[in-house]
């Protein structure tokens, strides 16, 4: 909301500074977004007159000027022609700035030093409605005397400072000047002053021009209607276009201007018909019929429904009512009759009609906002007050009011206790009396109980909860100290299981060197095609936004491999060598389709690995890492089908009858839709099943007595032989004296023939009881070798 | 024989002398105390010693062995401790050059920020509860005191799926779904991703805050103020850190505050990140509107509240002097690895 503080004063007389004005509002919950000095637009512009003209030696279209600006005679260049010596003008001075944003600084044209410049009225950003003459090509030739060096802002009256003050949902009242002062006059313990309301009236009577009939009450509780005939259309007075101007309004002739003066001095929005133009004089207030048709005031045609409601006359809609209205029955150059209109529109109803019609105004600005019962008939009456003063016409007697809505006023009962218990400090009454008071809150005290009755324009005052802000806000929130929930009791606070397992699962992977991410939930329904999932694919099953920013983020994403994918793209195109990723997020996955239900939000975990030391198993041991924390020591990998992965490079993570997540390597495809040429290699971990069957207890086991035995095994096998396989013959084999084996190493080529692949293995035998001899072991050796050779070919090396 | 002892002892000592390493220390020893030693010889010749100078040459053999062993011991520590000397001198690496390490992965800086939040939270009684993102109108909205088409729906344009259904444009549903399912004594803290249709340098359509909801018998405006000043002081690490409340609006708080903390980078004395107030907005807080307790299930007659919610984006920005919000989402290598 932007208040002039000119407008302002004529409700208030401000006696502190601007900042300190600014301070005030701030402390009692207004901020104020900008302080805008229009005087700052125009600086170093004086009032100056012309003592000597004298032809430039070097330049014939040039003019030397002596100009007398006050202090002070300087010399000035120009090129205008239409100045004569005893000319009073503006003058840009040295280091001087204009409206247009030019800075001017003195210099030298054509070798004559010109230490300033003559303004048009253009260059000052004048019209002829501003001042006569400034529309003229040309210096702008001053017609009255004013001082010289006088703040060319001063002549012009462009001295205003505009507030933007933040105002809150709550408080729809101050969306005006009125409900600004209002709050001001409270906070400076000043009277607030109304302006003029009073209007002289001719003698015919309204019910001669104009009947209203509302038909649909409950979206237009009130009604209200005024005539003013022989209208004389032309500009309004200067101070009510410069307070339009200040306040970002374009003047536009009297009677706009006057019902946009009140609109932002009263809250109040108006409309005014030409009343020739109303076919058989009637107003009707009423829903549309379905299909029906308006032009509006921007000259665009809009389809109505009958949730909308119109201003209609007997035949067709005049008015989208609230929201904007008619070309047919606007205000011209021709009108002779006005009826005004300042009603009160349900703000829910505007705020729907101005959302599917995509049409926004003042009006329905504040309608959506909410205006109070009361407001109508002050609107009206400041709007035929002006009319009056300004002379545009002859106001008929008499105003329609249609009112369906109670005018009584809101109570709230309470008692400084409950006040005190929700501020935590005791005010005392005389304090919380006061404060109300001076809100226009009517307070009355009993034996410690309050019955409060707030004016109509406070719409927001319910409950003593409403009551006790009022009172802080004004009270001063210094006041308030700091407890640390002394009454409460004690709470154990920390961390659930699941919210442990992301904080274990993070630790793991900054251990291994990757670096977290952050990607937005929504995505391009593209992946799925860049990913080549199939068509008939689950997960192209999404939860869709109907409003999205872009079609590149219209849908929840059902898998994170596109995100980490697209992060190492992102980083491999800014020339990063290598990189390890990881981003811990939920996956959206619809329960129904289409979605009508919350989707099921599952956490999953997905991680990618690029560069000269990244390969398969760099990528799986991280994800080894991860089970090994959570305690999983049975997963199983088996190659994957998932269509983004290498078939032949990539396992499903599985537990069980679970599947965990997958690892591999991305499929040459995908990495050719994304555009590179480098290997990327990516994992991802289903969190919440993760947590399903995880065993991160810690157990004792008592540490073994006996030493145990250690030997090595190389041994050749077919290449298709895998390590799970050669493991698990060995493992049977062993039985319970062998405990531990491992894969450490695979060699191919040199002395090993082509198709097969030396594998050596590290095994451990121990017992508990006793020390294991060298007979024992070898027996078991041989045994797991007579194995291997039976089961898998494998022969020793 | 007594001079001969003595010159034994000479001998050995300047024998020992020439010894330059730990060979000629074993020569040294086996000439004197060996077998075939002169010691050895002198012992021998004991045997050619009147029997009442025997007493007295004896003592002064053994004296003599004790004195040539103690200096060869001697002589022994110093040759040893020379041999390391030189082997550690020998040995000698470049000790400045980089250690053999495995290079450490980083957090995003919003989980720094969140993790410092829940850590200040959780040791002051606080609950850790996560909500859904996908919410239904009721939660995000209704139930928070913003009914359809209220004014205040205006101040959080919102990602719509359904009419019904749509992307949490705050964490406050959480509140709602907590005090549904627990009873007070409730304090809780809701960290999440939330979303609204805004994308520019100062706002991204996702970002993630963290809501507060404390709710018991007898809580206060002034709790809320203690809680929140104690917040600051250990989120900022500044035990002289202050909260300002400022009056503001929120459907689901009344009274509504901006709580504005001493600023982290100048205490208050006033500069950029402050524009020069002495203050940053950090939270929106405010007592917990009784409508909402209702909807939730809450006597409000028993029981009061507060609730609180800030941006981590922000925090993360004031904290690590982050200039544009974009720059969290750009997942760019060389700045994730800043916040190692």
């Amino acid at each position: 909301m932007k208040v002039s503080l000119n407008w302002l004063r004529d409700f208030v007389d401000i006696d502190v500074t601007e900042d300190e004005l600014c301070a005030r509002l701030v402390s009692c919950g207004f901020e104020v977004e900008e302080v805008i000095r229009l005087a700052d637009n125009c600086k170093r512009v004086v009032v100056g007159r012309i003592e000597g003209l004298e032809k430039h030696p070097d330049a014939d279209k040039l003019q030397i000027c002596r100009i007398n600006v006050g202090d002070e005679v300087i010399q000035i260049v120009t090129g205008a022609n239409n100045i004569k010596v005893g000319d009073l003008i503006p003058v840009a001075l040295d280091n001087s700035y204009l409206p247009t944003g030019t800075k001017i600084k003195k210099g030298k044209l054509r070798g004559v030093e010109s230490n300033g410049m003559l303004c048009s009225g253009e260059e000052l950003k004048l019209t002829e409605a501003d001042y006569q003459g400034a529309g003229e090509y040309g210096i702008l030739i001053l017609r009255e005397d004013y001082p010289l060096g006088m703040d060319i802002n001063e002549v012009f009256g462009n001295n205003d400072v505009v507030l933007d003050i933040g105002v809150t949902a709550n408080r729809p009242d101050c969306n005006s000047v009125i409900g600004i002062a209002r709050e001001v006059a409270t906070l400076l313990k000043k009277p607030l002053k109304m302006p003029k309301m009073t209007y002289k009236v001719n003698s015919s009577d309204i019910s001669e021009y104009v009947t209203v009939d509302v038909k649909a009450t409950d979206l237009c509780p009130r009604y209200m209607a005024s005539v003013v005939k022989n209208i004389k259309i032309g500009d309004s007075p200067k101070y009510i276009q410069n307070r339009l101007k200040a306040v970002g309004l374009r003047p536009i002739n009297n009677i706009v201007d006057i019902t946009n003066y009140v609109l932002i001095e009263m809250g109040q929005p108006m409309h005014s018909f030409d009343r020739d133009r109303l076919c058989g004089s009637k107003i009707v207030v009423r829903r549309a019929d379905e299909g029906e048709k308006i032009v509006t005031l921007d000259n665009k045609e809009h389809t109505l429904d009958s949730s909308m409601l119109v201003i209609a006359d007997s035949e067709k809609p005049q008015c989208v009512a609230g929201v904007m209205g008619g070309l047919g029955s606007g205000i011209s150059e021709e009108t002779n009759t006005v009826v005004f209109e300042s009603a009160k529109f349900m703000r829910d109803n505007i705020r729907r009609t101005s959302r599917k019609l995509n049409l926004r105004s003042d009006s329905s600005f504040r309608f959506e906002r909410g205006i109070d019962i009361a407001t109508q008939e002050y609107g009206m009456r400041r709007a035929l007050a002006l009319i009056d003063e300004c002379g545009c016409g002859e106001i008929v007697c008499g105003t329609i009011d249609v009112l369906s809505a109670s005018l009584e006023k809101k109570t709230v009962t309470t008692t400084f206790e409950k006040i005190d218990s929700i501020l935590g400090i005791k005010v005392p009454e005389t304090v919380v009396v006061d404060i109300l008071n001076s809100l226009s809150i009517e307070t009355e005290v009993k034996d410690g109980v309050i019955t409060a009755v707030a004016p109509l324009f406070r719409e927001d005052i319910e409950n003593a909860n409403d009551l006790a802000e009022e009172i802080i806000r004004l009270y001063g929130y210094d006041h308030i100290n700091c407890t640390l929930i002394d009454k409460g009791k004690q709470t154990l606070g920390g961390k659930p299981e699941d919210v442990k397992d992301v904080d274990r699962i993070r630790n793991i992977l900054v251990a291994n060197g990757m670096s977290e991410t952050l990607t937005y939930s929504f995505t391009s329904p593209k992946i799925f095609d860049i990913l080549t999932i199939k068509e008939d694919s689950g997960l192209r099953n999404t939860v869709k936004l109907l409003n999205p920013l872009g079609e590149d983020l219209s849908v929840m994403r059902t898998t994170l491999a596109y995100s980490i994918m697209n992060t190492m793209r992102s980083n491999i195109v800014k020339s990063v060598k290598c990189g390890r990723f990881f981003e811990i997020a939920n996956v959206y996955l619809p329960k129904d389709m289409p979605v009508s239900e919350q989707p099921d939000e599952i956490r999953h975990v997905v991680m990618g690995v690029f560069g000269r030391d990244e390969d398969f198993y760099s990528m799986k041991g991280i994800v080894e890492n991860i089970l090994d924390k959570f305690g999983i020591v049975d997963a199983e990998y088996e190659y994957t089908s998932l269509e983004w992965l290498h078939s032949g490079r990539g396992a499903d993570i599985k537990v069980g009858n679970d599947i965990l997540g997958y690892v591999g390597e991305v499929h040459p495809t995908v990495l050719n839709n994304l555009g590179i040429k480098e290997k990327l290699y990516i994992a991802d971990i289903n969190i919440e099943t993760l947590g399903a069957v995880k065993n991160t207890q810690y157990v004792f086991e008592s540490i073994p007595k006996y030493p145990s035995v250690e030997r090595d095994i190389a041994v050749l096998v077919k290449e298709s032989v895998s390590a799970k396989n050669i493991i698990k013959t060995v493992k049977t084999a062993g039985g319970n004296l062998l405990k531990s084996v491992d894969i450490f190493d695979v060699y191919r080529g040199g002395q090993v023939a082509k198709g097969m692949k030396s594998v050596a293995i590290s095994l451990e035998f121990r017992l508990p009881d006793r020390t294991l001899t060298e007979e024992e072991v070898n027996q078991k050796i041989n045994k797991i070798l007579k194995r291997l050779e039976v089961d898998l070919e494998a022969t020793l090396r | 024989m007594q001079e001969k002892i003595k010159t034994l002892i000479s001998n050995a000592k300047n024998a020992l002398k020439s010894a330059a390493n730990m060979s000629d220390l074993n020569s040294v020893k086996v000439a004197f105390l060996g077998k075939s030693g002169e010691l050895t010889s002198v012992l021998r010749g004991m045997k050619d010693v009147p029997n009442d100078k025997k007493p007295l040459i004896g003592k002064l053999v053994n004296e003599a062995r004790d004195a040539i062993q103690s200096f060869i011991q001697e002589k022994e520590r110093i040759l040893i401790a020379k041999e390391t000397a030189e082997k550690l001198e020998k040995e000698k690496i470049d000790v400045t050059f980089k250690g053999t390490k495995k290079e450490l992965g980083s957090l995003h800086p919003c989980t720094l920020v969140i993790e410092e939040i829940l850590d200040i939270f959780t040791n002051l009684g606080f609950t850790v509860k996560h909500g859904p993102e996908v919410e239904t109108d009721f939660y995000n909205f209704q139930a928070l005191n913003i009914p359809k088409d209220h004014p205040a729906r205006e101040m959080q344009d919102t990602f719509y799926i359904t009419e019904d259904l749509l992307l949490r444009t705050h964490t406050s549903p959480v509140q709602v779904r907590t005090m549904q399912s627990v009873k007070p004594p409730i304090r809780v803290v809701n960290p999440g991703k939330v979303y609204r249709p805004d994308d520019d340098a100062t706002h991204s359509p996702m970002f993630q805050q963290i809501e507060g909801l404390v709710v018991d018998e007898g809580i206060t405006m002034c709790d809320l103020k203690g809680i929140l000043e104690e917040f600051a002081k250990r989120l900022f690490n500044d035990p002289n850190a202050k909260t300002r409340l400022r009056p503001s609006f929120f459907p689901f708080t009344e009274p509504s505050v901006e709580v504005d903390v001493t600023c982290s980078m100048c205490h208050g004395k006033g500069c950029r990140l402050c524009k020069g107030t002495g203050w940053i907005e950090v939270l929106g807080a405010g007592i917990v509107n009784p409508k909402v307790l209702e909807n939730s299930g809450i006597d409000p007659e028993k029981y009061s509240g507060f609730a609180f919610g800030l941006g981590i984006e922000r925090i993360a920005m004031i904290k690590y002097g982050i200039p544009d919000m974009r720059m969290l989402f750009e997942n760019d290598i060389r700045f994730l690895k800043q916040f190692k």
